[in-house]
């Protein structure tokens, strides 16, 4: 009893497996900071397709636009859901807007830079997705990138 | 008598505390930091599509122009191949070919276009998709994602309405 007595008196703590805890904690966390990450807009209701490859998503400009087709073809903008013509005169207003914009930094030109961000649920017709691009493609834009999930293999 | 000499006994050494604290606290900032900015990863990528607002010409299509429009068809003639989809009812891959050539699957394919683009020694590998609007976005996709990473640097879509003879191909 009397050496466990004399045992309590005041000790460093060992900090040095807590410290390699914390340094391989951020090792992980390092190593994942350089991974794509998702884009805003992700929804449960779009299931995007699996391709090969593909560039990671994080690398995208500022100047963006993104749009997703639903499974039932319908394009989807935010909160708003637009079929046929609605759509048409969406993406007409869309490029006059940015192209006003572009008037003000005096860049016009008959090409918008902004990038079109397509999510496109994997069980729609192809189809649909290309006069969406060919609409969009009609009133100016011609940069687009499809997101889709990377095939594992 | 001899002598006795007597050695010096040797000092104990000297202990180093370690300093663990501080670092202790720097390795908690960081780790703060990376819990703080930390984004679920995700799989998601992207296939970056360049459409320029021009109709696309498939290659072997329409008549022969003339003028500054002319030359750059020509030079599109001997870097496009044609890619072409048919889809079955239910919107699946029914037929593949990459010119007149008939391709079992997209792995085909990309072997294919990898060995196209070698022979291409540097110049840029285009790819004119057409495919039929019923044939379900997910083979699309796949297809073009195949195109992509064969090494085409461009991927036009062609509406498949309008038929017509493609090149060759490997």
């Amino acid at each position: 009893m009397s050496r466990r007595r004399r045992g309590m008196g005041l000790t460093d703590p060992n900090l040095t497996p807590l410290l390699d805890v914390i340094l391989q904690l951020i090792t992980f966390f390092m190593m994942l900071i350089h991974f794509g990450t998702k884009i805003e807009g992700a929804t449960r209701a779009i299931r995007l397709p699996t391709a090969p490859a593909g560039l990671p998503s994080s690398e995208l400009g500022l100047d963006r636009l993104i749009v997703a087709i639903d499974a039932e073809g319908r394009l989807l903008v935010g909160p708003e859901t637009l079929e046929g013509r609605s759509a048409g005169s969406w993406w007409a207003d869309e490029a006059r807007r940015r192209r006003r914009g572009q008037d003000v930094l005096g860049d016009p030109d008959d090409e918008l830079p902004t990038l079109v961000v397509l999510r496109a649920d994997k069980e729609v017709a192809y189809g649909v997705v290309r006069r969406t691009l060919v609409a969009a493609q009609s009133v100016g834009f011609a940069h687009f990138t499809l997101l889709v999930l990377r095939s594992q293999h | 008598m001899a002598t006795r000499h007597t050695r010096p006994r040797p000092e104990p050494p000297e202990e180093v505390a370690f300093p663990v604290t501080p670092m202790l606290d720097m390795a908690f900032q960081l780790l703060a930091f990376f819990v703080l900015t930390f984004q679920v990863p995700s799989r998601e990528a992207r296939l970056d599509l360049y459409l320029p607002a021009g109709p696309v010409a498939l290659p072997g299509q329409g008549k022969p122009a003339t003028g500054p429009t002319a030359s750059r068809a020509e030079s599109d003639l001997e870097t496009s191949l044609v890619v072409r989809a048919e889809a079955d009812a239910g919107g699946k891959l029914k037929s593949l070919r990459l010119g007149e050539a008939p391709l079992p699957d997209s792995e085909a394919l990309g072997d294919s276009l990898r060995r196209y683009a070698a022979l291409l020694e540097g110049r840029p590998l285009r790819v004119v998709l057409v495919a039929d609007d019923a044939l379900r976005y997910e083979v699309a996709a796949d297809l073009v994602g195949t195109c992509s990473t064969a090494g085409a640097e461009a991927i036009h879509l062609a509406d498949p309405t309008p038929k017509g003879e493609g090149t060759g191909a490997p």
